[in-house]
């Protein structure tokens, strides 16, 4: 365990996060401690709301996939767990202006191992709202790009996706099997093949970021294929589609462009703007 | 709670056990059954990778800590690096976990995937590109957990060795202290 290595972190929570970890070091020796079922790292996310900084607290469990609905809530008795990561401690604290989920700062450290089902549901689900808040909407307080998207999740993209292939497939009067099929083949494709092309272009991005980043940019498309959907009149397509078109281009190009190289800018989110472009004439062609 | 010779442990957590199995049961049965029922493929696909996710879902926050205490997530640091990171539940609970809960745990997620291999071959026979984007989706999921357990477990055993020798080793010095001070 790397001992008293100083991250650093927002004051006001270092010191929570100092004595959680003291209490667990020293008390290793001792066996699992009565002393806290603390996690070995800041806090859960959204527990210490330090600032309005947009860092999202990246510890959270589980990044991927969380769901909509609750399986059993079964009651969790193991007591005393003293939870062993064996990563280092990078802890970018801060919740941002979201609500506070666990309000555990220091009081009672969520204990991801043995916190209630309910919990973990409450924390994913705010974390796809965060996570599309940040993404898609203009957003003075997004200080860095490339870190704002540090706590991606995979579930907004996976139903923003299937919403945009439903859509298109509801709207198609012929072959809507195949429509749906299309549409999520190129978009999940496509999600992977940009993202490669960032990584081969030498830009510094995480592969589920990416991938993160270009799911949750695809809701203002699906607010287009929805508006479409509604309302047939071809003027009108046309208009919504290039709105919420600039609007996902918009929502995409300071993540793309902030993780590569400046002169490779244009390589990089070309192809972005045209699997965006291709999408909006999917919609806008489908009859 | 270990077992005694000839006593047979009952599951200790039967409800998460059941979900853990269900939604795998139900996406492979809901996919296996619904080309005789639907003819969509859409609702096939939709229904059935949303059981999929549901189930790696299930898997990931609850039955892994619940029935073998592991639990694995991805974190992206400071550098923006992305960092595995693995929690385990501390050797004593380790210990007392069910051993029949954590049997099915592990069978039931490898026979998951044997499972969807199986129909993936049967896919490719058929030359049916369509469900072959299902069989995917599944299958990247189910391998995930698998993955992310498998290296969970080995961490976690790992900790326990370091957990062990750190401990004898401070016992050892108390003991030596102890021995000097009475001198």
């Amino acid at each position: 365990m790397s001992h008293g290595d100083t991250i650093p972190l927002h004051p006001s929570s270092q010191s929570d996060i100092d004595e959680i970890e003291n209490l667990i070091y020293d008390s290793v020796p001792s066996g699992p401690a009565t002393v806290l079922p603390a996690r070995p790292r800041s806090p859960p996310r959204a527990a210490i709301p330090v600032s309005s900084s947009p860092f999202i607290n990246s510890n959270i469990p589980p990044p991927s996939y969380q769901t909509a609905t609750t399986s059993a809530p079964p009651k969790l008795p193991v007591p005393a767990v003293v939870p062993v990561s064996s990563a280092d401690f990078s802890a970018p604290t801060g919740g941002d202006k979201r609500q506070v989920i666990s309000s555990d700062a220091f009081g009672s450290p969520a204990n991801t191992l043995t916190e209630p089902v309910w919990d973990t549901v409450k924390r994913d689900l705010s974390r796809i709202v965060s996570n599309l808040k940040l993404v898609v909407f203009p957003n003075p307080y997004r200080e860095d790009p490339g870190k704002a998207l540090r706590d991606w999740d995979l579930w907004g993209p996976f139903f923003f996706i299937v919403f945009l292939g439903l859509t298109l497939s509801w709207s198609a009067s012929v072959k809507k099997s195949e429509v749906f099929a299309v549409a999520f083949g190129v978009l999940a494709a496509g999600a992977v093949i940009l993202t490669l092309n960032v990584l081969l272009l030498g830009g510094h991005i995480i592969f589920f970021q990416s991938l993160s980043l270009l799911g949750y940019c695809l809701f203002p498309l699906d607010v287009g294929a929805l508006i479409c959907l509604i309302k047939d009149n071809v003027i009108l397509k046309i208009v919504a589609v290039f709105v919420t078109l600039t609007w996902s281009s918009w929502a995409a190009y300071p993540f793309i462009s902030a993780a590569v190289n400046p002169k490779r800018k244009a390589l990089a989110l070309y192809p972005v703007f045209l699997m965006y472009i291709s999408v909006g004439f999917l919609i806008i062609a489908i009859d | 709670m270990d077992r005694v010779q000839g006593t047979v442990e009952n599951y200790s957590n039967p409800k998460t056990c059941f979900f853990h199995v269900f939604f795998k049961a139900a996406a492979l049965t809901f996919y296996i059954l619904s080309a005789l029922f639907f003819s969509s493929f859409v609702i096939i696909f939709v229904v059935t990778v949303f059981l999929a996710a549901l189930d790696f879902w299930v898997v990931k926050n609850l039955s892994g800590r619940i029935l073998v205490g592991l639990r694995w997530w991805n974190e992206i640091n400071e550098q923006g690096e992305s960092v595995w990171k693995f929690e385990c539940l501390d050797q004593e609970s380790l210990a007392r976990m069910n051993k029949k809960d954590s049997w099915l745990f592990w069978w039931t997620l490898y026979l998951n995937a044997v499972a969807w291999i199986i129909l993936g071959i049967f896919s490719l026979i058929r030359f049916q590109a369509d469900y072959l984007l299902v069989i995917g989706v599944c299958l990247t999921l189910s391998i995930a957990n698998i993955v992310g357990f498998t290296r969970c477990r080995k961490d976690a055993k790992k900790q326990i060795q370091q957990f062990a020798s750190q401990t004898i080793a401070s016992q050892f010095t108390s003991t030596l202290q102890s021995a000097f001070s009475l001198v």
